[in-house]
């Protein structure tokens, strides 16, 4: 019983950090029409910046000592880091949006995935350039690696951090999109983008906008990812791509479906690791990892646009 | 100024090479490709083999993507399912490569079928993520099927001439050099006119399908799915057959990578080599096979290309070759896919106009 709490907490902690990316996904697709294959690059970008920035200055000796793997880093206090991390993935974002998918608007379908994927390729290049491809260690303002005991079972502060993460930027986010004018612009110009523009509303910064906050979100996803695992490395980003499931049974145009869905399959990723592996023999080694997919394609034979997606309406 | 001549009879359409301009194209390009083996040294030979590999891949790609319309982003896993058909009938059969080629490209396609079925309910971004979910299991069962079996990842992968039984040769007969009359022709330059046989043959295939009833429906569903049903077109029948086809030439050209590469493993077939033929196919032009074949051979030849620019920048020495050239190569991909809408096919009508033209500008 007790396995099965724990399992269930470390599961609701990645399903958090599916959900928030999957709904960074989300957020761009309703507004640019887009699947953004770049986000998990986004992630590490976040990631990476928030080491760099809350990481104190190396001290040659102490280097030596740790066996050189320490980051040489600014040492800014971890709030404003965070801050000033999300920020600068959700200006990378917007950047992304307004060189690369701006003039591909009208194109067919695979040329933005792959001017996606291409612009990913290269954010990974660049922050390899700059911050080299070692992992590093991150740091946190609680003790990274403490837990407290809840009804028998053991649960880390990490895993914690990541579900208040994840459901505070989903409560955030859905105020703001019911709540204040950018949201109902917002809303406006996923529902029709000539007939926002019409209405007077500026779509071309609400799209730059929108695109930020998806990056932040990304940034938001790779630390609390990062945070979780200990340490930040260039292959972080990877994850994005083991959300898509979240993204697809959740809806592809639904932010609730995107979080939903993401803690789902990230309890049920946990779950199946935990208990289903074992029993499959050979076939069940890394079984976990491709079950969200096996679980997407059988669900869309179900309900092709997802749990709550909206259905598409085709008129001649 | 149109770029081909008015069609005024059937006859007309259906030629294959209806202008002197696709004729002299055309003996150019086989003149410089069946020369190349006897200019280039064994690097950019193995370029080259990679080519034509790239290049009957892309023909598959362009019939599902570039004709039907319908973005896969697993065809990968068709490549890897030919390989590894290939190289288990080689290994463990002793069937010979020419038998291999087609019966890999009958087990790709029966893959892709059965696949089929799960794409026709979906569409656009949908259905290209549901390929990469297929491609992801896809590699999980093999990557534990063969662990299963021979307890290893990689296998190497024999070219029979015939029949063999027994112990069986890790290279096969046709991988010796052969030797008559003072020519001489090694191992890779014959898997080189092989390959150009091959690429050939399914270019010639994807021609012929392109003038074809059933390549004309799938056409017809790119271009609006719900006006090609009204026009009588069985629109889940064309998918079908795209879908079996574009599978079938896949599986042919992961027999071929095979052919090209006897140390098989599963580690070049992921995402990143989908993505590669969809852009192949995007570069050269959507919908002809000049794009598939064109796309195909200029990505492939600009990543070398890439290398040696990436070795006269100042990149730190930490920075590997692959990540420098990398660096050039994408964001120089990226600039092309938004400037030039139609690929090189744009830039082969641009130059064709101004010489049918001149004197004049347009």
């Amino acid at each position: 019983m007790t396995e099965l709490f724990q399992l269930l907490v470390s599961g609701f902690a990645l399903g958090a950090i599916y959900g928030l990316v999957a709904l960074g996904f989300v957020v761009i697709y309703r507004a640019s029409q887009v699947f953004n294959f770049a986000h998990g690059e986004l992630l590490t970008l976040g990631a990476v910046l928030m080491v760099w920035l809350n990481s104190p200055p190396a001290v040659i000796e102490d280097a030596l000592a740790l066996g050189g793997s320490t980051v040489d880093g600014l040492g800014w206090p971890w709030a404003l880091s965070l801050m000033v991390a999300l920020g600068v993935t959700g200006l990378v974002a917007a950047v992304i949006e307004g060189l690369c998918l701006r003039p591909l608007v009208g194109r067919p379908v695979f040329v933005p995935i792959i001017v996606t994927l291409f612009v990913g390729a290269i954010l990974r290049m660049v922050v390899m350039l700059i911050f080299g491809n070692d992992s590093m260690p991150i740091l946190t303002p609680w003790e990274s690696m403490g837990a407290f005991d809840l009804g028998g079972a053991m649960i880390d502060y990490s895993s914690s951090a990541a579900i208040v993460a994840g459901g505070f930027a989903f409560l955030v986010f859905g105020i703001l999109v019911r709540y204040t004018r950018l949201g109902v612009a917002m809303r406006a110009t996923s529902s029709n983008q000539e007939t926002a523009l019409g209405l007077g509303i500026p779509v071309g910064k609400v799209l730059g906008v929108t695109w930020f906050l998806a990056g932040t979100m990304a940034a938001l996803a790779g630390i609390f990812l990062g945070i979780r695992d200990y340490s930040v490395d260039m292959n972080l980003g990877f994850i994005a791509m083991r959300a898509f499931p979240a993204v697809i049974v959740g809806g592809l145009d639904s932010a609730l479906g995107a979080v939903v869905a993401g803690l789902l399959l990230g309890t049920l990723e946990v779950l199946t690791a935990g208990y289903v592996n074992s029993m499959l023999g050979p076939f069940g080694k890394n079984f976990h990892t491709v079950l969200p997919y096996l679980v997407m394609i059988l669900f869309l034979m179900v309900r092709p646009y997802g749990l709550f997606g909206t259905k598409k309406v085709e008129r001649v | 100024m149109p770029t081909r001549p008015l069609v005024t009879s059937y006859h007309d359409d259906m030629s294959l090479f209806p202008d002197l301009w696709n004729r002299i194209g055309l003996v150019a390009a086989l003149a410089a490709i069946v020369l190349f083996p006897y200019l280039a040294n064994d690097h950019w030979l193995n370029i080259g083999i990679n080519a034509l590999v790239a290049v009957v891949g892309a023909v598959g790609m362009m019939v599902l993507t570039g004709f039907t319309g319908q973005v896969s982003l697993g065809h990968a896993a068709f490549l890897a399912v030919g390989g590894y058909t290939t190289a288990i009938l080689g290994l463990s059969f002793g069937i010979p490569f020419w038998l291999c080629l087609p019966l890999s490209g009958l087990v790709a396609a029966l893959v892709g079928l059965s696949v089929g079925p799960f794409a026709l309910r979906l569409e656009g971004l949908y259905l290209a993520i549901v390929t990469i979910g297929l491609m992801f299991l896809v590699e999980h069962m093999l990557r534990n099927g063969l662990e299963v079996a021979y307890g290893k990842e990689y296998l190497s992968v024999p070219m029979h001439l015939w029949f063999e039984s027994g112990d069986v040769d890790p290279l096969g007969g046709f991988r010796k050099a052969w030797e008559f009359g003072g020519f001489k022709l090694d191992s890779d330059r014959k898997i080189y006119l092989l390959f150009i046989l091959l690429a050939v043959i399914s270019v010639w295939v994807g021609k012929n399908l392109q003038r074809s009833n059933s390549g004309r429906a799938m056409m017809a569903i790119r271009d609006g799915e719900l006006a090609a049903g009204a026009l009588g077109v069985h629109s889940a029948r064309s998918k079908m057959i795209s879908f079996g086809i574009s599978s079938f030439i896949a599986g042919i050209a992961g027999s071929m990578y095979a052919f090209a590469h006897p140390v098989l493993t599963l580690e070049p077939f992921n995402l990143k080599m989908s993505v590669d033929f969809v852009a192949m196919v995007v570069f050269g032009g959507v919908g002809t096979m000049f794009g598939a074949v064109a796309g195909a051979l200029v990505f492939t030849f600009l990543h070398p290309f890439c290398e040696t620019v990436g070795r006269l920048m100042p990149f730190p020495d930490s920075f590997s070759s692959e990540y420098q050239s990398a660096l050039i190569f994408f964001p120089v991909l990226c600039l092309f896919l938004l400037f030039e809408p139609l690929g090189l096919l744009g830039i082969w009508f641009r130059i064709k106009r101004y010489f049918l033209a001149w004197p004049f500008r347009y």
